[in-house]
């Protein structure tokens, strides 16, 4: 089913680097990864070991509480190396690819849990792989990515309509699909304000959502069986050097892409932070931080560039601030950003860095959460619910609505400097855990 | 310009080991020379230019009108009444000279309780004092001693603030605790017809001059005009005579986005149309009293665009703001034309209705709450 929905709340931001519409199809992309970290609520088990020979779509991970979902490889390779972080949490399965594509022959007919693509759909609330044991009341899918600098979906599945056609088909055995083109700023395309405005979700339901560009891969691998998670990404942010769209598998090495866009003198490590651009995949809002030879995370479909703001800036609380973006108008480009820029003094693009402009502080300002929270939901209320843990009035306030990524804009105006999605997410956490167990 | 030694200067002194505790006040002064270095860990990698620093500067900023207006009245009426003739020039720096010390110790006493707080707790300072500091001797009258004045910003700070946790977890406006703590402290400094004009420039003696209110409160004639009050050259609280003045502020706090529109629209609204019931009923002169003289006489308009809409002790929700301003505005007149023991309503309106918000915002959520339930249920 298509809908058509328009949104009013929320704001565009205005940040530097927008991709051009070029695309590049990168191809000679060695390494690849499967992240399980990026997963939420995987508590991956190792299937393979170093130096085993695996296919394209071949389970790398399994989660243990539920040995059906599975992680695959998006390659048919050997795994060069398996990374384990603190505690020996498993990080990353770095697969090296062959240099002939096998292709697998197995013809499935059914989308089942099995099925290499199943991980894929997730589900809310909380965020997980799609649990197959649970009905969803629908499967939704936003053909419109809003986020700053995201790749314009028409364009990324541009050729691909056959696949998406086939994809919905897939997903439609379980459920009804929804294919949902959301106007207005972001976060008008983030599937939770598409859900919210159709039919939120209550206590005790579950919906499944998947990215359009999965729906084409779903789409392939029911026509042909062969499993090849493409990703068209845009690559782009006020720091990166010719900001364009690139065609790469899921989980691909960066390194080329990163060599290409860094600017002379700006590369950067985990370790070093000064004079260094910040590479994120993922949205500037919610994405994660990755070091220039790492790799795409598993459902982010932007590569953004961003400059390190690791610098003093004096007294900046007094300044007028003409190259300063502000949401909330403080700032002398706000005003005369309202007025029309007269004489194009303000940027119409800012060079956002990462610098958080300011110091935590309680909870001061209202009301200007509501302005870019397009949800029947009192933000702050839930926030502060969470804040205190009050699980019950988590319930009654909605917070089965909402994810993280909801609630990124707030975030990011938010003069107090909460880390809001954090305490969201730990919120989660808490009842997700409750509702295993 | 190349403040890198700045910088230095100040990453070499931070205090550590047996200097520790001292962290709060160090970091108060660091960030005010220098917003901090700091950048995003985890969440949203971007993150807008506004801090609580901003916010609360642009309310002083936006105080600064009729601050300066203030000054200016305080020569103005003390001239009038000692029939003296006196350069603009010469009435406002006598209101400076009046004001100058008012502020001081508004700023030295409250910052000085802040800071010890903040130190105590380990927490950082609050900027919301630097508004809070210049609102409590903007809004009492110009006689006021300066130990009393020092008496009540430390009973707003320490009773109105800090007991609750600091700023954004108090329930009351602390310069309304401060004015009103005053208020029922020192009656006789505070209200009546012998506290509005000071003589000279250095006592706490007084000229007797009624303010508009006083004069209604007590029956007798109205002596200023409606323009008079508009611009403010009438006798008053220090700086809250001129709505012309307060309305410069109001812009800016509007335009920024500060301050909420819909608190200061609907206490206009609720004193009007307060202000329009009384006027039919018609009972006495007061009721009679053309509804748009409540907007000009007193704190009226102050206390609408600096008082009611302090974000922490306003309701929350967007519908409670508009309860909680038109009750602001209906009680204040209410208590204005019916309780001629409290000439000023607008302070004791505004304290009450602090405590009310957040059983407005309550039933508003409550309502969302309600509206959940019965989807689920659907």
């Amino acid at each position: 089913m298509n809908h058509t929905i328009k949104i009013k709340k929320g704001l565009d931001i205005p940040l530097g680097g927008l991709p051009e519409r070029t695309l590049i199809d990168v191809r000679c992309i060695e390494r690849y990864a499967v992240k399980p970290p990026d997963v939420v609520g995987f508590t991956p088990r190792l299937l393979v070991a170093e130096g085993d020979m695996v296919a394209a779509g071949q389970p790398l991970v399994t989660d243990k509480h539920d040995p059906r979902l599975t992680l695959p490889s998006p390659v048919h390779g050997t795994v060069e190396a398996i990374v384990r972080g603190e505690k020996r949490k498993l990080m990353e399965v770095v697969v090296r690819k062959d240099l002939e594509d096998l292709k697998d022959p197995k013809n499935h007919k059914d989308l089942t849990p099995e099925a290499p693509v199943w991980w894929m759909i997730k589900e809310r609330p909380f965020g997980t792989i799609a649990n197959p044991d649970h009905k969803p009341k629908g499967i939704y899918v936003s053909l419109r990515d809003t986020n700053p600098l995201a790749p314009d979906l028409d364009f990324a599945l541009k050729g691909r309509e056959q696949e998406f056609e086939a994809g919905v088909k897939a997903l439609e055995a379980i459920a009804e699909v929804h294919c949902v083109r959301a106007e207005g700023p972001h976060p008008a395309g983030n599937i939770g304000t598409i859900i919210a405005s159709l039919d939120p979700i209550n206590k005790g339901e579950c919906v499944w959502t998947v990215n359009a560009q999965d729906v084409a891969n779903i789409g392939r691998w029911y026509l042909t069986g062969e499993y090849r998670p493409e990703r068209v990404i845009s690559v782009g942010g006020p720091a990166a050097k010719t900001p364009h769209y690139y065609r790469v598998l899921c989980g691909a090495c960066l390194k080329q892409l990163t060599d290409a866009q860094l600017m002379d003198n700006s590369y950067p490590s985990l370790t070093r932070t000064t004079n260094t651009t910040r590479i994120i995949s993922g949205s500037p809002l919610n994405g994660t931080t990755v070091a220039a030879d790492g790799f795409l995370g598993m459902y982010d479909q932007q590569l953004c560039f961003i400059e390190e703001g690791d610098h003093y800036d004096f007294m900046g609380w007094l300044m007028p601030g003409l190259k300063k973006y502000s949401f909330s108008k403080t700032f002398l480009s706000g005003v005369i950003g309202t007025l029309g820029n007269i004489g194009s003094l303000i940027p119409i693009h800012y060079n956002f860095n990462t610098n958080v402009h300011g110091s935590v502080r309680p909870f001061l300002f209202t009301g200007n959460f509501e302005q870019v929270f397009p949800f029947d939901i009192y933000p702050l209320q839930l926030i502060k619910a969470c804040i205190v843990g009050d699980v019950e009035l988590q319930e009654k306030l909605g917070i089965y609505e909402v994810e993280p990524e909801d609630f990124a804009l707030c975030e990011f105006i938010d003069p107090s400097k909460t880390e809001i999605q954090t305490i969201i997410r730990e919120a989660l956490e808490v009842l997700r855990k409750e509702a295993i167990a | 310009m190349n403040l890198k030694w700045l910088e230095d200067w100040f990453e070499k002194i931070e205090p550590k080991g047996k200097w520790s505790w001292l962290g709060s006040t160090y970091e108060a002064f660091h960030t005010f020379a220098f917003t901090p270095k700091t950048v995003t860990k985890r969440g949203s990698h971007i993150r807008d230019a506004v801090d609580m620093k901003r916010s609360i500067i642009i309310v002083v900023i936006a105080l600064i009108p009729a601050l300066l207006f203030g000054m200016w009245n305080i020569g103005h009426q003390t001239a009038i009444s000692t029939g003296a003739d006196w350069h603009w020039f010469y009435m406002w720096w006598f209101g400076f000279l009046r004001m100058l010390p008012m502020i001081a110790v508004s700023y030295i006493v409250g910052l000085f309780i802040e800071f010890a707080f903040a130190q105590y707790r380990g927490h950082e300072v609050n900027e919301g004092f630097l508004a809070t500091g210049l609102l409590i001797p903007m809004i009492v009258p110009v006689t006021t001693p300066l130990w009393q004045l020092a008496l009540a910003v430390a009973f707003a700070v320490i009773i109105g603030k800090e007991v609750f946790g600091g700023s954004g977890m108090n329930f009351l406006n602390p310069a309304l605790v401060a004015r009103a703590f005053l208020f029922f402290a020192y009656p006789t400094h505070m209200s009546g017809d012998k506290v509005w004009i000071a003589n000279d420039l250095w006592g706490s003696d007084a000229i007797a001059g009624a303010t508009p209110m006083g004069q209604l409160a007590t029956g007798t004639h109205l002596s200023a005009s409606a323009l008079d009050m508009l611009i403010g050259t009438i006798p008053g609280s220090t700086c809250e005579t001129s709505v012309i003045a307060i309305a410069l502020g109001a812009i800016l706090l509007l335009m920024t986005g500060i301050a909420s529109w819909r608190i200061m629209l609907s206490v206009f609204l609720g004193g009007g149309a307060m202000g329009l019931l009384f006027n039919a009923i018609g009972y006495n002169d007061y009721m009679q009293l053309p509804f748009y003289y409540h907007f000009l006489m007193g704190g009226f308009a102050f206390g609408a665009v600096f008082m009611a809409t302090d974000p922490v002790t306003a309701a929350q929700t967007n519908t409670g703001k508009w309860i909680y301003g038109l009750l602001i505005g209906a009680f204040a007149v209410l208590l204005r034309v019916c309780n001629p023991a409290y000439p000023e309503g607008m302070m004791l309106s505004i304290l009450f209705m602090n405590c009310m918000a957040p059983l407005i915002d309550h039933c508003v959520v409550a309502a969302n709450i309600k509206r959940r339930e019965r989807r689920a249920l659907k």
